[in-house]
């Protein structure tokens, strides 16, 4: 189980002619995501999403709030301390083609890892070839062809999925895959998406997705939460399936309307909501952080915060004043 | 010419590119035609060609790669193929648009987009640079952005999204009315890529242009494109106007393709993956079909035979499609 209560990030950029400017990347982030179980960040590009994935795989410090892995708090522990728990928790990132080192076989690659966990619980030369080869047959690919491969003999896929091999060797209880798709080939992202999904189903792994495409989303299963962020704040948290069936925040909407329809094969939603501008960062904070830019603001939305919270008639949890059921995704045409 | 959409002709357009193990096409025998005012979208993955066949557009594809055959004819042009030196390079920027794959790292670091935008100025011989710089700032802000905000600005200080509008501006400031975009929206986020294509539609109807778009991203040509040509192993696989080839594609290949894409209504577990892995300029078979290797409808004849393109006039438009089983399925 790993849990975060009011997770506070500042990133302060210091400016000689214009004076420091701060940029408020979190702002008091609840999450929780049980053993095993899977959870999604949804946002636009500067949203807080990836700062909060490279906080919870430990690559991040944070300001304010805790995160608890396996109920342990970490903000008491030393650097050294920490280590062991932040192991845990492996780190997929977006690009395949740097995350690999060029000049280093597969072989090379996963034995370095194994190597130490063997040392730590003193197993043998054997158990680490063995490992290797199960790591990879874990992920889809064939030990004997791929073991003895420099990364730039691997297709995208094939490289995303030695990564998720080298992930493997540490026993992680959960991955994080940030944009794990984005760079891969369309017709081969499904098979890492499916991937992802079975081996939280076969091995029990924890998945945390972070990505802006909503549908990637759902390939953590139906019992995955996703949780919408926005400036650093989550406006709309549920179950994957219900939130995109029936969202009730603009914002969520905002994201859901602008996925590409399939003209041909599918029929847009009804009532699509556009953003009024374009997010910027160095807009005032008072309020509600995306009344600025949303269609439906009221009176309220200038002067005060909506928290995160469960009305009557919509069973997630979402931050706004007026929320509101809208149809903004596309179904397929068999079903109009 | 200058002020009406050109059509575009290309005509069995072969590219080669020279690697150790000889010459090897990048683009193969390839048809296709721009009809003026249209906006043709064409889908691909990695190594498809499809960079490849749009940088032929221009006459640019560098060394070792050359264009070993075929025609492209561009309205008021002439073939684009036989051009040289100053002709052609006078040619690209005033007739030919191009906006570069990851256009927001396709700017000087060094100078304001404003300096850059009296550099192309200059180098096209524009006398009046005042009116290019009031061009350009309508066009900017047409694009919803602050126009002398954004020509004071480095790269550096624009977001990704202003940075691909930008690109968009440069293309079009010199009245070009045939405008390339190469992936015009990989790594932006979906509101930004939302507002990007709505401004493609807008600009390419309000200026009468005849725009291509190449994109990994089906979604992408289901939004903007008129008509939607397919390329694999560097050879167009399927074409045709792009409601009917997302409705009812014929080809396995664009079939899997829009199968494989997640959805965000219905079983996700219908949503498949194709098997293999898209071919290289090495691995892709030099006779017979291309797709073969990934193909579920796979016939002895395909291992031999490249499959000719067959055409059907539709009535909004022609449809082609290279494949045995499908040519097979029709005469049975």
């Amino acid at each position: 189980m790993i849990t975060g209560t009011g997770v506070v990030k500042t990133f302060k950029q210091r400016g000689k002619m214009l004076g420091a400017r701060e940029v408020r990347a979190l702002r008091g982030v609840d999450f929780a995501i049980p053993k095993g179980g899977a959870a999604s960040f949804i946002g636009e590009s500067g949203c807080g999403k990836t700062t909060l994935g490279r906080i919870i795989a430990g690559l991040e410090t944070y300001d304010e709030g805790e995160i608890e892995i396996g109920g342990v708090p970490m903000s008491g522990l030393k650097h050294k301390q920490r280590q062991p728990h932040f192991r845990k928790i492996q780190m997929i990132h977006q690009d395949p083609y740097s995350a690999l080192n060029p000049t280093r076989t597969v072989h090379q690659t996963l034995h370095a890892p194994l190597t130490l966990r063997a040392g730590q619980t003193g197993r043998s030369r054997a158990w680490i070839e063995e490992r290797a080869a199960e790591v990879l047959s874990l992920v889809g690919l064939d030990p004997g062809t791929v073991l003895s491969r420099y990364p730039h003999q691997l297709s995208g896929g094939m490289r995303q999925r030695v990564v998720i091999a080298r992930a493997l060797t540490v026993d992680p209880e959960m991955l994080v895959a940030d944009e794990a798709v984005s760079m891969i080939d369309v017709s081969l992202r499904l098979g890492i998406l499916a991937l992802l999904k079975d081996l939280r189903e076969r091995l029990g792994v924890s998945v945390l997705f972070i990505t802006h495409d909503v549908a990637t989303a759902r390939y953590i299963g139906a019992d995955g939460e996703l949780y919408v962020i926005y400036r650093g704040q989550v406006v709309e948290r549920g179950a994957v399936d219900t939130i995109i069936a029936d969202p009730v925040h603009p914002y969520t909407q905002s994201l859901l309307s602008a996925i590409p329809v399939l003209h041909g094969l599918e029929q847009p939603g009804e009532q699509p909501v556009m953003p009024l501008e374009s997010l910027d960062e160095s807009q005032s904070d008072a309020g509600c952080l995306f009344a600025r830019r949303c269609p439906f603001r009221g009176e309220r939305c200038a002067e005060e915060r909506p928290l995160l919270r469960i009305t009557e008639g919509a069973p997630q949890e979402h931050a706004c004043f007026y929320p509101e059921r809208r149809d903004v995704i596309a179904r397929p045409m068999s079903e109009v | 010419m200058g002020t009406q959409a050109p059509g575009v002709r290309i005509g069995g357009l072969t590219v080669v590119y020279k690697t150790p193990a000889g010459e090897l096409p990048a683009v193969r025998d390839i048809s296709l035609t721009l009809e003026p005012g249209t906006i043709t979208g064409i889908v691909g993955e990695s190594g498809s060609g499809k960079s490849t066949l749009a940088l032929s557009l221009l006459n640019a594809v560098q060394p070792p790669g050359r264009i070993a055959a075929g025609s492209v004819e561009i309205d008021g042009l002439g073939d684009v193929v036989g051009l040289a030196g100053e002709e052609l390079r006078k040619a690209r920027g005033r007739h030919i648009g191009y906006v570069f794959q990851a256009a927001q790292n396709s700017l000087n670091p060094l100078k304001t987009v404003g300096k850059q935008l009296l550099d192309l100025g200059r180098s096209h011989g524009v006398e009046d640079l005042r009116g290019l710089v009031r061009e350009a700032q309508e066009l900017l802000g047409r694009m919803g952005l602050d126009g002398a905000r954004v020509l004071d600005s480095h790269q550096h200080e624009l977001s990704g999204g202003m940075r691909q509008r930008v690109g968009i501006m440069l293309a079009l400031v010199l009245n070009a009315h045939l405008v390339v975009l190469d992936e015009p929206t990989t790594a932006l986020d979906m509101i930004t890529q939302a507002n990007i294509l709505k401004i493609v539609r807008e600009v390419h109807a309000e200026r009468g242009l005849t725009t291509l778009v190449i994109t990994h991203d089906i979604g992408v040509v289901a939004e903007v494109a008129d008509r939607l040509a397919v390329m694999y192993g560097g050879r167009l696989v399927e074409q045709g106007p792009t409601r009917e080839v997302l409705g009812a594609p014929q080809h396995p290949y664009t079939k899997g393709l829009i199968k494989a894409i997640p959805r965000l209504v219905g079983d996700i577990d219908e949503a498949r993956a194709l098997p293999g892995r898209p071919p290289t300029l090495a691995t892709v078979p030099k006779q017979g079909c291309v797709f073969r290797e990934r193909c579920a409808l796979r016939m002895d004849v395909c291992d031999d035979v490249d499959p000719a393109p067959q055409v059907d006039q539709g009535e909004r438009g022609p449809r082609t499609v290279a494949c045995h089983a499908v040519t097979v399925k029709e005469h049975a």
